[in-house]
């Protein structure tokens, strides 16, 4: 008795349509699955087995032949479970053959018959509907992350018993019913830069690289509060567009990193890998490629905290998607690409022992020593990061007041919170949005050299700033674009339209670290 | 950890004994002055009347300014500056003169065919194409860490007085300071503030009677040299909101982008613009997160 259901197989982030044959045969009692299935799907076997037997049916005493079309590309992952079953209960005659035809089966069986949640559930239902699938059967847990696609109708389902008895009549399954009310969940971040006092200028400095996802990296003293605020930052990026939900709810999907709690991502991930982090765990790899923490922090933040701690060759993997924005990774079975748009935040000490630099400790590094420290970041990795940002830490008497110029007491600058910083930085976000919808480009960091031409033209003055800049601040030339960068950003925090001396001025503070570099 | 030294063309390398013409005249007034010299450069320049600039190797942003400064004074006077090419504030020294056409000696602490530190490779070429290297070792010689105190009493001896520019308590700079003063030599210290570790070595100096430098022509007036009417008093105009930034940093020394905010109620994004054109302008200093008055 001869079988088909429809099924789906991942391969990087797109999928494609998988035929799931079915033969019973007489013969010797044998379950073979062809179609070049790895370990997880030669494994489902016994899981079916008994899923079958625990639901109720019989399995069928005969010579078991599955095959997954196209046999010629690997197939993996636990999610053929369910359909495999369904094509062996179809050729045993549990289930009405022509039932079947038009559903897609996803999901993973346990030994009593339910299912489970599978990984890729998003990218699968994405792959199913673009080859024009319209009804896909799923677990329940995967239900509300596959709702995301709102033309396919949905219907999950709890156990292979249920399944059996709606294709016989019943009603155990119903299409999922797509909730309106909690659209727009937006998570309050519990770290807030109210915790933060002081440090207005390094807010400021955060808040520019929120805006248009420039690179930054935080210098400063053990315990002046770099891991502190770069925690924060999630709390000031902008809302995310339905599109990138949708693609970083994919990349998750595929990593297994969505939970019932979390079935889609709707705030901008906020990644933190260890320093000891290896380098296919940070950029994506595996024999069958999985996504790296700079794919989970797409469209999001990617924090290194101890830059020089992480392992050079691991740092020097990060030029490649720093620059082209997505990593290739290329396996004997094919290349497949990952997106990987961030925002990376490091921090470093000035030294090894930290305290190069600090107004009350003392430095016991030797010149020799805090070269080599600096020296564990590469010139070019340096050169893909915008902006450099030193941390002081904060004096007890600052904390509480000081006097001014008069000696009254400080005018106080009142601390401000994450939500106030974010509507400034949602409101320059807009403005780019708007001003590169005919490009290809979204913000600000993303700017070429020839679209710069057309967006950043500096006045005369300006112009003259910048070059007394490169002469006394000796600035290197790479150093150029990423200031008209920045200092186009700071323009739109405010809304000007033009890129005037003030912005530019403050763009040149955030590039401390050329001097530092130079300085020893 | 192999050391790795830039071997040096040993054809440029001359000697010059105790007693010969050329022997540095200062030099025969010191308690035990080397026998021998070996040098690269013109030896002349020895003889010239010249000033002595350490300090330490780890040395904070006002330490390198103010040895660039002092370097850069003093080269305006034709003065040779005398340092001991290590990193920080002798490198500095040695570049305030080098920048500024004035002559420059190094004085090692190994043999003369070593660059060490070897990151100083550059810094030495361009000492060499108007200056003088010199030691008392024989090339070959390893930078051994007890000949830097010996090297010491010849930077002071070849100098009519030393300016220790950032020294901590511990600093061989003291011990060049007191190989001067056994030499009977001029002692110039940089005051700096007292709660800076970098500066409890010269302000103590100062205590002890070495006479403090307040601004860079004090070393001129010191010397007991006519200033030059020609200095160049460079008029610069500041907006009104630059001068409030400016007066903050006067009043504070040295201060941080946050508490000048503290000070003058000025947003953050205002206040680090108007750094950058201060800095421009060459008021301003920054360094490390750290910002302070240049002029």
């Amino acid at each position: 008795m001869y079988s088909q259901v429809i099924s789906g197989t991942l391969y990087g982030l797109a999928s494609e349509q998988v035929i799931v044959e079915t033969d019973l045969s007489a013969g010797l009692p044998v379950f073979n699955v062809v179609g070049l299935p790895d370990a997880t799907v030669r494994e489902s076997k016994e899981r079916i087995r008994a899923a079958i037997m625990n639901s109720g049916f019989k399995f069928p005493a005969k010579r078991i032949t599955i095959n997954l079309a196209p046999a010629g590309t690997k197939k993996e992952g636990t999610h053929f479970d369910l359909p495999i079953a369904i094509g062996v209960m179809t050729s045993a005659g549990f289930i009405e053959k022509n039932q079947t035809a038009g559903f897609a089966f996803l999901g993973e069986l346990s030994l009593d018959g339910c299912v489970n949640r599978i990984n890729g559930a998003l990218p699968l239902v994405i792959g199913l509907r673009n080859q024009g699938i319209e009804k896909i059967i799923l677990p329940k847990a995967n239900a509300e992350e596959a709702s995301a696609i709102d033309d396919v109708m949905l219907y999950p389902a709890g156990s292979l018993k249920d399944i059996a008895s709606y294709f016989d009549g019943g009603n155990e399954i119903t299409p999922y019913e797509r909730s309106k009310k909690g659209q727009p969940k937006l998570i309050r971040n519990e770290l807030d830069f109210c915790d933060v006092a002081g440090q207005e200028s390094v807010k400021r400095a955060l808040q520019i690289a929120a805006a248009a996802s420039h690179n930054v990296l935080l210098i400063g003293s053990p315990g002046a509060g770099k891991t502190m605020m770069a925690r924060r930052i999630s709390s000031i990026l902008p809302a995310m567009t339905y599109d990138e939900k949708l693609e970083v709810t994919k990349i998750y999907s595929i990593a297994g990193e969505l939970s019932d709690h979390r079935p889609m991502i709707t705030a901008r991930p906020f990644r933190s890998p260890h320093h000891t982090i290896s380098g296919s765990a940070l950029v994506g790899g595996g024999a069958s490629p999985k996504p790296g923490e700079v794919s989970l922090a797409h469209y999001g933040v990617l924090f290194l905290d101890e830059l020089p701690e992480f392992n050079r060759y691991v740092l020097e993997m990060l030029r490649q998607p720093l620059e082209d924005e997505r990593v290739t990774i290329s396996r004997i079975k094919g290349s497949t690409a990952f997106p990987s748009k961030f925002l990376l935040l490091a921090s470093m000490n000035p030294c090894p022992c930290g305290y190069y630099g600090d107004p009350t400790h003392e430095c016991s590094c030797s010149p020799t020593q805090i070269r080599n420290y600096l020296s564990k970041i590469s010139g070019p990795l340096l050169d893909r990061i915008d902006m450099h940002i030193e941390i002081m830490p904060v004096k007890y008497r600052e904390l509480v007041e000081i006097e001014d110029l008069d000696g009254n007491a400080a005018k106080s600058i009142p601390v401000r919170d994450s939500e106030c910083m974010r509507l400034e930085v949602e409101t320059a976000r807009q403005i780019q949005l708007k001003r590169y919808q005919e490009e290809e480009i979204s913000y600000n960091s993303q700017l070429t050299p020839d679209l710069m031409r057309k967006y950043c033209v500096l006045d005369k003055e300006t112009k003259k700033l910048m070059e007394t800049a490169f002469q006394q601040l000796s600035l290197s030339a790479r150093a150029h674009h990423k200031i008209i960068k920045m200092g186009r950003t700071i323009a739109d925090m405010e809304g000007a339209e033009k890129i005037g001396v003030r912005h530019i001025a403050e763009a040149i503070r955030y590039r401390s670290l050329d001097k530092l570099y130079r300085g020893l | 950890m192999s050391l790795k030294y830039e071997k040096i063309n040993t054809e440029r390398i001359k000697k010059v004994q105790i007693g010969e013409e050329d022997y540095p005249e200062m030099l025969n007034y010191i308690g035990n002055p080397p026998e021998k010299l070996y040098y690269i450069g013109d030896i002349k320049i020895a003889s010239m009347p010249s000033v002595a600039i350490v300090g330490a190797r780890k040395a904070t942003a006002y330490g390198k300014w103010a040895a660039y400064g002092f370097a850069k004074k003093l080269s305006e006077y034709e003065i040779c500056v005398v340092s001991g090419m290590a990193y920080g504030i002798d490198a500095y020294a040695h570049k305030g003169a080098v920048e500024n056409q004035g002559k420059t000696i190094a004085v090692l602490g190994c043999g003369i065919d070593t660059c060490y530190p070897a990151s100083n490779l550059m810094l030495r070429e361009n000492i060499l194409k108007e200056g003088l290297i010199l030691s008392e070792y024989e090339p070959g010689v390893p930078p051994l860490p007890y000949r830097f105190p010996m090297r010491n009493r010849i930077i002071s001896g070849l100098s009519i007085g030393t300016i220790i520019i950032e020294a901590g308590l511990s600093s061989g700079s003291l011990i060049t300071a007191e190989c001067a003063a056994e030499q009977g030599r001029n002692i110039y210290a940089l005051p700096g503030n007292i709660n800076s570790m970098y500066s409890f070595g010269t302000n103590k100096l100062i205590q002890d009677g070495a006479t403090p430098l307040i601004v860079f022509d004090d070393i001129i007036d010191e010397l007991g040299i006519k200033k030059s009417s020609s200095g160049s008093t460079l008029e610069i105009v500041l907006g009104k909101d630059e001068r409030i930034v400016y007066e903050a940093i006067l009043q504070s020394g040295e201060t941080t982008t946050d508490s000048i905010c503290r000070r003058t109620g000025k947003l953050p994004s205002d206040v680090n613009a108007m750094v950058t054109i201060l800095e421009m302008k060459g008021l301003l200093q920054t360094a490390l997160g750290k910002i302070f008055i240049a002029k």
